[in-house]
């Protein structure tokens, strides 16, 4: 029997400790619906872990806004390489 | 000769339908593991080359994957051939050709919000390599945590640890040294 991780099993966080423990896997959806539902309750309620949500919330999207521009020659003679793979 | 012909047929199908698609998230990641874009470049042709003689064997599923994996092994042999001393200890080697390709920020990006994009860039470089390559596949690049631990050759729990790990030093950067306190200026 494969065992769920422990951020993915039937209990759900309640307070500060426990959310702060689960807060990174809630930043990046790996959570199932009921924790993520409970985590996102306590956030609403409560300022500092709202806070610190926030911020890392801002955090990973500015490290989003850090992806270089695609290549569009690059990946033109990627997909030509392809090609001359596949047509021998 | 007729059975080769399906078979070639089939092949062509299976690669235009799972690799053809995934180029541009190859080349992306490709850009984050090596030093320049011509190697990227090289990284992502050899690891087409190699998912074209190996096509006949993959079964279709999680097409994304399979292909990091063999992008991975593809750039372990490529710095085997290159810096054989390096091959020491593989994990710190991919992490240590890890590097940034700023060059092309996006503009809109910059009108956002340069001062705080600035002082990430700034964070994200002063971070030790075996964290910022973490960080550039599942933050900049959007790979799921089991995509990045296939590319690094890493278990996926190492990749959770150093990442959260990282975004703490990041946040811990950008109040020492931003003047963000809790993403704010100071």
């Amino acid at each position: 029997m494969i065992q769920r991780p422990w951020y993915r099993r039937k209990s759900s966080p309640t307070n500060c400790r426990e959310v702060g423990r689960v807060l990174q896997h809630y930043l990046d959806n790996d959570m199932g619906t009921e924790w993520a539902a409970r985590v996102a309750e306590h956030l609403e309620a409560c300022k500092d872990c709202g806070m610190e949500e926030e911020t890392y919330q801002k955090i990973k999207l500015a490290l989003g806004r850090q992806r270089p521009a695609v290549h569009d020659d690059a990946v033109s003679r990627l997909r030509e390489f392809g090609r001359s793979l596949t047509d021998g | 000769m007729g059975d080769l012909l399906s078979d070639d047929r089939e092949q062509k199908e299976t690669f235009d339908r799972y690799v053809v698609p995934e180029i541009e998230v190859l080349h992306r990641v490709a850009r984050s593991i090596t030093r320049t874009t011509t190697d990227a470049e090289d990284l992502v042709q050899d690891t087409m080359l190699r998912a074209y003689r190996a096509i006949a064997r993959f079964d279709g599923r999680h097409p994304r994957p399979w292909l990091l994996t063999i992008m991975r092994n593809a750039q372990v042999n490529r710095v085997r051939r290159k810096r054989p001393e390096l091959m020491r200890d593989p994990d710190a080697t991919m992490a240590r050709i890890a590097s940034q390709n700023k060059d092309n920020a996006d503009p809109e990006a910059q009108v956002l919000d340069q001062g705080y994009d600035a002082a990430i860039e700034s964070a994200l470089n002063a971070l030790p390599e075996k964290f910022r390559v973490v960080i550039e596949l599942v933050d900049v690049h959007a790979l799921h945590y089991q995509e990045a631990a296939d590319v690094l050759g890493l278990p996926i729990g190492t990749i959770t640890s150093r990442l959260h790990r990282a975004r703490k030093r990041i946040r811990k950067h950008l109040e020492q040294h931003g003047g963000y306190i809790n993403g704010r200026p100071a």
